[in-house]
C-alpha cells in the first residue's frame, strides 16, 4: 500500500521536475538571449570570439535541444560546467552545500528545542498572562523582516560592540580567512545568522505546536488516561505531547527545501557561502548550468520534503491511511 | 396537547437564546461584521492600515505641507544629517530627507500589496473555479501547473522573472503574484468541490442555469468568504516578500523610494548614521504586525471554525 503510494507520488515527481527545470531554463533564455557569461569582463572580444564560445557552451543551439542535452547529463550524473569559471556544477555544489546546512541545521535544531517547551507550555498555561505573553512575541516574530533583524543585530553585536572597545562577534562570512576555520572561529560566525534563522522557526513552531497541544488534552483519550489516575506529568509528556508532535514533522519536512532557499536572505545578508548566495550571485550572472543544478536540486529537495512528511506522518500516526 | 406552560418546561437555558425567536436573523455579513466590531485589537490594527493607506495617498501633500522635501531631491551639502529640526528623522547619502522617503516609500510598498493580493485573487480564482468546477481532464491540466509552479523554489523564480522583466510596481506585483496564485488556486478548488455537492447547485442546474451563471453567480459568492481570509492574511506576507526583493536589488530599483531597498546600502553607513537602519525596518516590522492582527481578526470573525 505504502510502496505504491511512494511509487505513484515519484511517477508525479519526475513530471514536476522536468515542468521546474524547463519553466526556469524558459525564463533564462528570455531573459539572457544570445548573452554569452562573462562577456563584460573582457571588453577586446571580438564578433567570431564571441560565437566561437556561444558555440561551446550550446547557446547558439535552440532552447529545446539545450534542455534535452542537459537531461540527458544529469540522467549520467553529469551537471555540466559553470558558463562562468568552468568548474563543474557539482564541485560548486558539494562546495557550498556543508555551510548551508551547518546554518540551517542548527537553526532548525535550535528552533525546535526551543519552539517545543515553549508551545507546551503556552499550551498547559492556556489563557494566563504567559501564554498571552509568547502569543505577542511570535506573532510579532513573524512580522519583523529577516534581512532587517540580521541589520539590527550586526549594528548592536559587531558594529556597536566595537566602537566601545568590547568583543564584538563577526559579521560576515561563515569563517575567518586568516588563521581561521577552527571549530570556535565558525561558532563565532555562525551565532548571528543562526538566531535570525531560528528566530523565524521558533516563532512559527511553537505557535503550532500549542494549537496542536491544546487539541490533543481536548481528546478522549486524555480524559481516559487522567481518570485512570495516570500523574499528570505521564499524561501531559507521553500521552499529549507525543501525539502533538506529530503535525510538526510535516512542519519540518517543508523545511527541507528551506535548506537552499529559506537561508537565502539570512545568507546575503551575512555573507555567508552557501547554496543560496551561489543561486543569487549565478543567476544574475546568467549562469545557466549552475543555475539549472541549483534549481534542480532544490525542487529535489521540495518534493523529497513533501513526500518525506507525508510518509513519516503514516507512519507516526496509524489513523492515516494512503489513498 | 402542549400549552405555552409545558413548551417554558421543555426548553432548556442556553439553548433559548439561539431559537429564532429569541435572535432576529442575521445575514453572515452582518454578524460576521458584528464579530469583527467587537475585537479591539483588530480594529485596531486594521483603522492602523487604513491611516498608513490614507499617508500614502495623501503623500504628495505630506511633502508639500510637512516636511518641505521631495524624495528625490538631492542635497550634497546635507549628506548624513541625523535627526533634527530641519530633517526630522535626518537624510541619506545623498541629502534626502528620510521622513520624506518612508512616506513615499510606503505608497510604493503598500500599492504593490494591495496589487499583488488583487492580481494573485483573480488569476487563482478563476483557475481554481475552472478546476474544481469542470473537473475531468481540465482539473488535472491546471492542478499539475499549479503543482510545477509551488515546487519552484520561490526566490529563484523572482530572481529570474526580475532580471526577465524590469521591475517596475506594477510588474513587481504581477512577479510576487506569479507564486501567490497557486495556493489561492488549491484552496478555491477544493471550496468549489464542497459547495458543488450541495443540494441548492443541483437545483439551479435542474432549472438550466449555464456554466458562467453557476460560477459566478452561485459558487463564486460561496467562495468569497474564504477568499477575503486568504487575502486578509496575505497582506503582511506580500510586504516582507517585496521588502525582501527591495533589498536584493530585485524589486524597485532606486530612486525610486521602499521601505525595502532604502535598506540596501544601510550596511555601508552603520558607522556614522544608525538611524538610516531603523525607520524602514520599523515601519515594514508595524505595517506587517497590523495586517497580520487584522488578518487574524478577519479569519476569526468570517471564519469562526477556523479560530485558534
Amino acid at each position: 500500500m505504502l510502496a505504491k503510494y511512494v511509487a505513484r507520488r515519484f511517477l508525479a515527481s519526475i513530471l514536476v521536475v522536468l515542468g521546474v527545470t524547463a519553466i526556469t531554463l524558459a525564463l533564462m533564455k528570455t531573459t539572457s538571449g544570445s548573452y554569452v557569461p562573462g562577456i563584460d569582463l573582457n571588453p577586446s572580444l571580438r564578433p567570431e570570439d564571441i560565437a566561437r564560445l556561444r558555440a561551446d557552451l550550446g547557446l547558439d543551439r535552440p532552447g529545446w535541444e539545450w534542455y534535452a542535452t542537459w537531461i540527458w547529463g544529469v540522467l549520467h550524473g553529469d551537471f555540466g560546467h559553470s558558463m562562468i569559471d568552468g568548474s563543474t556544477v557539482w564541485s560548486h555544489v558539494a562546495d557550498r552545500l556543508p555551510n548551508t546546512i551547518e546554518l540551517t541545521g542548527t537553526a532548525i535544531l535550535i528552533g525546535v528545542l526551543i519552539a517545543i517547551p515553549v508551545g507546551v507550555i503556552g499550551a498547559l498555561r492556556h489563557g494566563t498572562k504567559t501564554d498571552h505573553t509568547m502569543t505577542v512575541v511570535s506573532v510579532a516574530g513573524f512580522a519583523v523582516p529577516q534581512f532587517w533583524m540580521g541589520l539590527i543585530l550586526i549594528l548592536i553585536f559587531s558594529v556597536t560592540l566595537e566602537q566601545h572597545g568590547l568583543p564584538w562577534l563577526p559579521s560576515s562570512g561563515a569563517y575567518s580567512a586568516v588563521n581561521g576555520g577552527d571549530f570556535f572561529d565558525r561558532l563565532e560566525h555562525l551565532i548571528l545568522p543562526a538566531t535570525v534563522l531560528s528566530f523565524f522557526y521558533i516563532s512559527t513552531w511553537s505557535r503550532f505546536i500549542r494549537s496542536s497541544m491544546l487539541e490533543v488534552l481536548s481528546q478522549d483519550y486524555i480524559r481516559t488516561a487522567r481518570a485512570k489516575g495516570m500523574s499528570e506529568r505521564r499524561v501531559v509528556y507521553l500521552h499529549g505531547l507525543r501525539n502533538a508532535l506529530i503535525p510538526l514533522i510535516t512542519l519540518i519536512g517543508l523545511e527541507l527545501p528551506g535548506l537552499v532557499s529559506g537561508g537565502l536572505v539570512v545568507e546575503v545578508v551575512f555573507g555567508w557561502p552557501g547554496i543560496g548566495k551561489l543561486a543569487f550571485e549565478r543567476a544574475l550572472q546568467y549562469d545557466y548550468t549552475t543555475v539549472m543544478g541549483v534549481t534542480f536540486f532544490a525542487t529535489l529537495l521540495v518534493i523529497a520534503g513533501n513526500l518525506l512528511a507525508d510518509v513519516l506522518y503514516g507512519v507516526l500516526d496509524p489513523r492515516i491511511r494512503y489513498g | 396537547m402542549i400549552g405555552p406552560s409545558r413548551v417554558a418546561e421543555l426548553e432548556m437555558p442556553g439553548a433559548a437564546v439561539e431559537t429564532a425567536a429569541g435572535r432576529p436573523a442575521q445575514s453572515y455579513w452582518n454578524e460576521s461584521w458584528e464579530r469583527l466590531r467587537h475585537n479591539p485589537i483588530g480594529m485596531m490594527a486594521g483603522v492602523l492600515i487604513l491611516i498608513f493607506a490614507l499617508i500614502a495617498i495623501l503623500a504628495p501633500a505630506f511633502s508639500a505641507v510637512i516636511t518641505h522635501f521631495q524624495p528625490q531631491s538631492i542635497d550634497l551639502s546635507a549628506t548624513f544629517r541625523p535627526p533634527g529640526a530641519t530633517h526630522l528623522i535626518g537624510t541619506d547619502e545623498l541629502g534626502r530627507d528620510t521622513l520624506t522617503r518612508l512616506i513615499w516609500g510606503g505608497r510604493v510598498t503598500l500599492g504593490v500589496a494591495f496589487l499583488t493580493v488583487g492580481i494573485a485573487l483573480t488569476v487563482g480564482t478563476a483557475t481554481g473555479m475552472a478546476a474544481g468546477y469542470y473537473g475531468g481532464w481540465i482539473d488535472d491540466l491546471l492542478m499539475r501547473f499549479v503543482d510545477t509552479v509551488l515546487a519552484i523554489p520561490a526566490i529563484f523564480l523572482f530572481i529570474l522573472m526580475s532580471i526577465l522583466i524590469h521591475p517596475t510596481p506594477i510588474t513587481l506585483a504581477a512577479i510576487i503574484a506569479s507564486v501567490g496564485w497557486g495556493s489561492v488556486a488549491r484552496l478555491v478548488r477544493g471550496e468549489v468541490l464542497s459547495v458543488k455537492q450541495r443540494d441548492f447547485i443541483l437545483a439551479t442546474r435542474s432549472i438550466g442555469a449555464r456554466d458562467f451563471r453557476m460560477m459566478f453567480r452561485h459558487l463564486l459568492p460561496n467562495v468569497l468568504p474564504v477568499l477575503i481570509v486568504a487575502a486578509s492574511l496575505g497582506v503582511g506576507q506580500i510586504i516582507l516578500i517585496e521588502a525582501a526583493l527591495d533589498f536584493l536589488g530585485l524589486g524597485i530599483q532606486p530612486p525610486t523610494p521602499s521601505w525595502g531597498n532604502m535598506l540596501t546600502n544601510a550596511e555601508s553607513y552603520f558607522y556614522h548614521s544608525a538611524w538610516l537602519v531603523y525607520f524602514p525596518g520599523i515601519m515594514i516590522f508595524v505595517t506587517v504586525l497590523a495586517s497580520n492582527v487584522f488578518g487574524n481578526a478577519i479569519r476569526d470573525a468570517f471564519d469562526p471554525r477556523l479560530k485558534t
